[in-house]
């Protein structure tokens, strides 16, 4: 078949919602990069200034503008990858005749080491082992630990409409639009006290309410699946495994709060889920799930999945919509936020993966039950990414509440070798280090919160007594400066700033190198614009406070 | 303008027709794209594919000279679908129903065939200009400098006066004026037809009005324009003073122009350069320039602004008021004993009932834009909000005239000239501003890629361009911003005097030259004529 | 353009208030704290500011301390609400807001740059002087790359001396409507660039210097007013309208003795509010170009030629050529050409000339041409 001409490519995408990213990918796998002709012909299809635009493409990590830049393989150079030979596998890459790229974690840290090739996740320890395959499956839980999305996630067939169904798919959504107000849903979702999986926390029936209140038509629905945070790949084993879960769940919140059209905002790094999710799209739009008319309803949700291009920011959901609409990937200013001013200024619903797969049990069940999940009076259930020092890394679904070291030990086998946990970090990397007695912690935010840490998307990474937590906290610490969009000075600066202290310029003298860390900690946390700048130093900050005698001599060693 | 800048940002949709604004106007074309960014619509009306073409959303690309038939097709797409603003046209207009009769005839498949727009555009633009509910239009010598210049201008009045897009914010048909202080050389009483303030000569009361002040009787007929006057050069004009005007390069008709300065008796220039023109003189004059200058000028949207002093003139120059006052004291003539330039001012907003409200030091700080009538007016932004001066807005029934030279076998291109961004006028003072040139540095002719292909041209290689008034040669670069079959340049190089060429009629009323249409031969030549040996042809088609 | 509108009222007929720095203050609908706040002389430091411009919130300087929000808030992009209670400046935020400005310096190679630069060059310094923050602590890398390939004469690329305040951009974007530059890369990283970061003159970029004037360090700079900056005397002002089209931007003149050194919009001109095109911003040295007229000149009867003469003999002269045409072919035979790029004065004396001196209307303009 002939490749599509430049005009063929951008008249099949400027008519649709949120062409521009899907417009490059399709030049950039055409071409292997984006060329200059290429932008040229978006910057004049779309209407985007060809200014704007090249900047705006330099801004996505995978985007290459260099011819066949689209071969070069990228290698997870991410904390868990660092300590099991990612260095090694580039070696052999290059061996092997390769020009790799390092990328930051593309969430498969429960099999390091990743590598992206064209299209293709692939794993091992060196150029000739790499495998593909399917992500893994999360662990069986302990006996009597009920699950709520990973009930039935387990069970062969679910990733198919039919299979999904057979377990009782699409039964809530059914329930919902046949025999219940929007209203309704929203109360159930509220009652069962369901709040953002994806990391700030917040109630979801809350924003779902706020969505069906505000005025402004159309509404959209985002489903935030960018799972950007290092540490983090639960989104991604509930979009393989149960797609439906996901589109059900995005289904019922376009019912509760008037929404016709959704997104799926993927992030790049997981280009098979990609394909799953439009298999799952097609198959649910052809059973009359999706699309006009919803079951024989006028409830209509049109839904489409979008794929970023590497940028950790886009992840934060005001970023996240800039990128849809095809802007500069910068954070917005708050308020007015996405419950009014979202998608094209349109009241929008961003939801985490988890949180939106989480609401057809929570129909199905009450709200009821899924308070009942939690341990003490804690409401509900977390999906925890486990990776790192641990015997069995993997995706664990906890009763919020369960005690840290009961997943740590209990749950997961512990550190292999007999090893002793150094530390752990929280919230993927954004919640920096937990260490020594405070290990002894709850699985709930306000315990967590109380360490000067969070929960937040449920990453933790476990770092037995073997490492370096110098060398850790600098690796995460060019993670985020390396993410940091620019928009805001004391993130732009300052983790550009931590950097390099962590890599040992800065002041030689203790009293001296602490009195700058602690100064951009602070007023990053305080007056950075967004969640990234405000988290960075949590690292930093917990890695004084555990670590004081490593810091001095990492200082005074010069 | 009837409407002041400040509304730029606020229509509906904007019409824009004959205006390179991004590069001639500059400052007001980034409200338009304001506006745009607000949401705006925007229609371009202009042969190439200008600037302002390539963010609008309908962009028609007529023919050089074609404009009235456009605008009478799109009057009749609006009164075909009723877009008019009924109760506009019943309380503030005379002749509605004949006009809507007379465009009944006039369909975009008819226009089409002389503007060569697509129909389906020209619907288009109709339908977005009918049902903006502000909409405004636009235009600059685009729309004047046609033999149908005064038609052109009746025609866009003719729309805003059916959709009712007069008189109200983000609305009227606004000029845009090419000079810092064009506009306040005619408020000053620098018209053959009118005293300051657009007080016409022919009235008796204001005739008694000039007689008082002055002092002597002024005839009752109104003079010639500077059109005749040129013409009559040697023949009834025998003596010419001309101020700050390169007239020998910015006239249409260069050569006709030359022989008319040199037929003189006398010929007086007042300028800050030894131009063209002033190279032909008699005697010169030197004049303070731009910031040597105190005095006050009038912009585009009527605004009075003062114009201040900041470092002293070279040698001996002075100010062209002094410098005039002065001559006329020489005259012998009383009356001219100015001392200095607030003076001046001062008697003119005497004079003038639309300065009536100003003076020199109430205009300090420019906040007002005329009429000003009285002490007590804050001045007025917006025309036509209450009325329209002289009663009711009448519609013209107007009907297309194809220009005074159409294309022939023999020179079968249409040459339209303009400006551009870097240069102004005839680079006297941008060529000789420190770094302009490295942003334009010589003159091209802009041609179409296909014609340069059909005619043997070679993109950066020279041409030569002729008509039966002249002939010149000239660098050509591709572009598609010329439609196929124009081509353009400006006239802001003297090694490319395009005004050899140009010069084929004037519009009857105005006498406004049409330097947007003439018909030229193309042909490749090889390295280019020194300066000098530009050509002289046969004079007359 | 700047909101800054008198007190309004909710609708109700209530006057919309709230408290700034334990002061009860009244607000328009929309207007930021920032707005309200400097309607109230608070001098909130900002960096990233330019009130002809969408708050963007980059700098973090503006940061005010809300009554029950967890951390400050940037004021310029947080609109004012009823019943707010704010306080602009408290001992952490002084201290934060000092921080910042280490920062700040620590990413540049200069800190202090020649106020020839441009109209708002002098910010950065400015505040590095109010918070004392020229510590040398932070040090580390700094940012940006400049271009001294650029050749183009009239805007310096100097940006390691770059803040990344991003309102370059956003002027060339908002205000000019040319969106010629634009933010490459991402964090400590990001770099201003053209379209795929060639020169400035193939680019959209119409030279309008609205970049050079917005930015606050001198990263962008003026390169015809810096070729002046060694001129000796003072920078002097003077305020009038641009010589060339008829929108009549208002601009300040920049004189040192008898000399004209740069030209700046004026934020308040009310044409252009600020705006300025090539030819305004930088077509200015016509003026004392050695071409200029010194003397007046007067064509010898002998030899044909033009010849400077004294104003006397000039005038006499010409009165004496004008005299003759009228009395061998009457007062109609004199025709006046006015000026229309000459003030008002100069258009209406030589209407004067004709109608007083000559009696005829034999006068026009030269917009006909
Ligand atoms: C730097 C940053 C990155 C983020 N990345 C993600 C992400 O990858 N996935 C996600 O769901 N939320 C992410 N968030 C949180 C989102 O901004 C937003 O709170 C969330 O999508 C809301 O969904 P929820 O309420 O269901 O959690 C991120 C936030 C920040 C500040
Ligand atoms: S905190 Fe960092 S990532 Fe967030 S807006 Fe500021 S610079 Fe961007
Ligand atoms: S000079 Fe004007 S057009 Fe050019 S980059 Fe600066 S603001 Fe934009
Ligand atoms: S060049 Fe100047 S205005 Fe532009 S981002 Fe840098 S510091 Fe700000
Ligand atoms: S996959 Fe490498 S660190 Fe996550
Ligand atoms: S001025 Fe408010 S963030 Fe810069």
């Amino acid at each position: 078949m002939a490749e599509p001409g430049n005009d063929t490519l951008v008249e099949h995408w400027k008519d649709e919602p949120a062409p521009l990213l899907p417009l490059l990918h399709a030049f950039h796998e055409r071409d292997g990069y984006l060329s200059e002709e290429a932008l040229r012909a978006v910057s004049r299809g779309l209407r985007i200034p060809i200014a704007d635009l090249f900047g705006t493409v330099t801004f996505y990590h995978h985007f290459s503008r260099d011819a066949a830049g689209l071969d070069r393989p990228r290698v997870c150079n991410g904390p868990v990858c660092s300590m099991r030979g990612a260095e090694v596998l580039l070696a052999s890459l290059r061996a092997a005749g390769h020009d790799p790229m390092t990328m930051p974690c593309p969430g498969r840290c429960d099999e390091p080491v990743p590598v992206i090739h064209r299209g293709t996740v692939l794993t091992g320890r060196t150029a000739g082992t790499l495998v593909s395959g399917p992500s893994p499956l999360p662990p069986v839980p302990p006996d009597g630990v009920e699950e709520c999305v990973f009930a039935g996630i387990r069970a062969p067939g679910r990733p198919t409409l039919a299979g999904y169904r057979s377990q009782g798919g699409y039964e809530a959504l059914e329930q919902a639009v046949t025999g219940m107000t929007p209203a309704e849903v929203v109360d159930v979702i509220d009652a069962s006290g369901l709040a953002g999986r994806g990391g700030a926390g917040f109630p979801t029936g809350r924003k779902w309410r706020a969505v069906a209140d505000a005025p402004g038509e159309p509404k959209t629905i985002v489903c935030n699946a960018d799972e950007g945070e290092p540490g983090c790949f639960k989104d991604r084993v509930l979009m393989d495994h149960d797609p439906h879960g996901t589109i059900e769940g995005m289904a019922l919140a376009a019912y509760a709060t008037g929404a016709v059209r959704g997104f799926i905002y993927l992030r790049y790094e997981y280009p098979e889920t990609c394909d799953i999710l439009e298999g799952a799209i097609a198959a649910a739009a052809a059973a009359g799930l999706l699309g006009d008319g919803i079951l024989g309803t006028d409830f209509r949700f049109d839904l489409m999945v979008r794929r970023g291009a590497g940028a950790y920011i886009c992840g934060e959901e005001t970023s996240l919509l800039n990128s849809l609409e095809g802007g500069h990937p910068f954070p917005r200013n708050r308020p007015p936020f996405p419950v009014t001013h979202g998608y094209e200024n349109l009241p929008t619903v961003v939801n985490n993966v988890e949180t939106l797969a989480s609401a057809p049990p929570i129909l199905v069940h009450g709200a009821e039950w899924y308070r009942g999940l939690g341990r003490a009076d804690h409401a509900g259930t977390k999906v925890i990414s486990l990776s790192g020092d641990i015997a069995r890394p993997g995706n664990y679904e906890v009763p919020i509440g369960l005690p840290l070291r009961e997943l740590l030990h209990g749950w997961a086998g512990g550190p292999p070798g007999g090893r002793a946990v150094q530390a752990v970090t929280m919230a993927g990397l954004s919640g920096g280090f937990l260490a020594g007695a405070d290990l002894d912690v709850t699985l709930d935010e306000p315990s967590i919160r109380s360490k000067g840490s969070f929960l937040g998307a449920g990453g933790i990474m476990v770092f037995d007594d073997s490492r370096d937590m110098i060398r850790v906290t600098r690796e995460s610490m060019e993670f985020f400066a390396e993410e940091s969009c620019g928009k805001c000075f004391p993130c732009r600066i300052g983790t550009q700033r931590l950097v390099e202290r962590l890599e040992g310029q800065g002041p030689r003298a203790v009293d001296a190198w602490v009195d700058e860390v602690v100064d951009l900690n602070e007023v990053m946390k305080k007056t950075s614009a967004c969640g990234l700048g405000q988290a960075a130093p949590l690292l930093t900050e917990s890695l004084i406070r555990y670590f004081p005698d490593r810091v001095r001599a990492h200082v005074e060693k010069g | 303008m009837s409407n002041p800048l400040a509304d730029m940002d606020k229509p509906d949709v904007i019409f824009c027709i004959g205006t390179n604004m991004t590069e001639c106007h500059p400052v007001a074309a980034t409200r338009l794209k304001r506006a745009l960014a607000r949401g705006a619509k925007m229609i371009v009306a202009d042969p190439r594919r200008i600037g302002l073409a390539e963010i609008a959303d309908v962009h028609l690309p007529l023919r050089v000279g074609s404009d009235v038939s456009l605008l009478l097709a799109m009057a009749h797409v609006i009164a075909r679908e009723g877009l008019m603003d009924q109760a506009f046209i019943d309380a503030r207009t005379t002749q509605g129903e004949d006009f809507m009769e007379h465009v009944a005839q006039y369909t975009p498949e008819w226009a089409a065939e002389i503007c060569e727009c697509d129909p389906a555009d020209i619907e288009k633009a109709a339908l977005l200009y009918g049902g903006a509910d502000r909409g405004a239009i636009y235009y600059t010598v685009g729309i004047t400098e046609h033999i149908c210049g005064v038609d052109n201008v009746q025609s866009l009045c003719n729309l805003a006066l059916m959709t009712g897009n007069l008189g109200r914010e983000g609305t009227g048909v606004n000029p845009m004026r090419g000079q810092n202080n064009i506009q306040g050389a005619g408020d000053a009483g620098a018209l053959p037809n009118n005293y300051p303030g657009f007080q016409a000569v022919t009235v008796p009361a204001h005739q008694e009005k000039f007689h008082e002040a002055y002092g002597r009787k002024v005839d009752l007929a109104t003079g010639m324009t500077k059109v005749t006057a040129l013409d009559l050069c040697g023949d009834g004009i025998h003596a010419m003073i001309i101020n700050g005007e390169n007239t020998l390069v910015t006239d249409p008709d260069r050569h006709h122009c030359e022989h008319a300065l040199k037929s003189l008796d006398c010929l007086v220039v007042i300028d800050i350069f030894m131009t063209d023109t002033a190279k032909v003189a008699d005697v010169v004059f030197p004049a303070t320039a731009w910031a040597e200058t105190d005095g006050v000028c009038t912009n585009t949207e009527r605004r009075v602004q003062r114009l201040r002093a900041a470092v002293p003139p070279p040698g001996e120059a002075k100010p062209d008021w002094w410098i005039v006052s002065r001559l006329a004291q020489r005259m012998g003539w009383k009356g001219f004993e100015f001392e200095s330039a607030k003076e001046v001012f001062n008697e003119l907003c005497s004079l003038s009932p639309l300065y009536a409200g100003l003076d020199w030091d109430r205009i300090d700080r420019g906040e007002y834009q005329w009429p000003v009538p009285t002490r007590d007016h804050p001045g007025t932004p917006r025309l036509h909000e209450e009325g329209f001066e002289n009663g009711r807005g009448i519609f013209k029934m107007l009907e297309y005239r194809d220009p005074e030279e159409t294309l022939s076998d023999e020179y079968p291109m249409w040459l339209t000239t303009g400006r551009r961004l870097p240069q102004y006028h005839t680079r006297t003072q941008t060529g000789r501003s420190g770094g302009i040139d490295y942003l334009l540095s010589e003159e091209t002719l802009e041609v179409h890629p296909d014609d340069i292909a059909r005619l043997g041209l070679v993109d950066g290689g020279w041409a030569e361009l002729s008509n039966p008034r002249g002939c010149l040669h000239v660098k050509v670069r591709a572009t598609a911003k010329s439609p196929k079959g124009t081509v353009f340049a400006s006239f802001a190089f003297e090694d490319v005097p395009v005004n050899v060429l140009t010069g084929g009629g004037y519009d009857p009323v105005t006498q406004t030259a049409a330097l947007k249409a003439c018909p030229v031969a193309l042909k490749p030549v090889g390295p280019p004529l020194a300066l000098g040996q530009v050509g002289v042809g046969a004079r007359g088609f | 353009m700047k909101r800054n509108g008198t007190p309004s009222t909710n609708g109700k007929g209530v006057q919309l208030t709230m408290t700034l720095d334990g002061e009860k203050v009244a607000f328009t609908r929309g207007e930021t704290v920032y707005e309200v706040a400097e309607r109230h002389q608070k001098e909130i430091p900002t960096l990233c500011y330019d009130p002809r411009l969408e708050p963007f919130g980059g700098c973090r300087l503006c940061i005010v301390e809300l009554e029950g929000a967890r951390n400050p808030v940037a004021s310029c992009t947080m609109k004012a609400e009823p019943g707010m209670r704010v306080r602009t400046r408290t001992a952490a935020l002084e201290v934060q807001r000092r921080i910042l400005m280490e920062m700040v310096a620590s990413e540049n190679r200069d800190t202090d740059v020649d106020p020839m630069h441009g109209y708002a060059s002098q910010e950065m310094a400015e505040l590095l002087d109010r918070y004392d923050a020229r510590t040398g602590r932070f040090e580390g890398a700094l940012s940006g790359e400049s271009r001294p390939d650029d050749d183009n004469p009239f805007i310096k690329r100097d940006y390691e001396n770059c803040i990344s305040c991003y309102r370059c951009v956003r002027v060339c974007a908002e205000q000019e409507g040319d969106y010629a530059i634009s933010v490459m890369n991402r964090g400590f990283h990001t770099q201003i660039t053209t379209e795929f970061g060639g020169l400035l003159k193939d680019s959209a970029c119409t030279f309008c210097g609205q970049c050079i004037q917005t930015c606050p360090t001198g990263a962008l700079g003026d390169l015809k007013a810096l070729a002046n900056k060694d001129v000796p005397g003072e920078t002097e002002t003077t305020r009038t309208i641009c010589p060339y089209c008829g929108v009549g931007c208002t601009v300040d003149v920049m004189t040192r003795g008898e000399k004209i050194v740069g030209v700046l919009p004026a934020m308040d001109g009310p044409a252009n509010e600020g705006a300025l095109c090539v030819k305004g911003q930088f077509a200015f040295d016509f003026v004392g170009h050695p071409d200029r007229l010194a003397t007046p000149f007067i064509r010898e009867e002998k030899s044909g030629q033009l010849r400077p003469a004294s104003w006397d003999e000039a005038l006499d002269f010409a009165a004496g050529k004008l005299r003759k045409v009228v009395k061998d072919h009457g007062r109609r035979a004199i025709y006046g050409i006015a000026s229309g790029r000459a003030p008002h004065e100069a258009a209406y004396m030589m209407q004067r000339f004709i109608r007083a001196g000559l009696g005829t209307n034999h006068i026009d303009n030269c917009s006909r041409a």
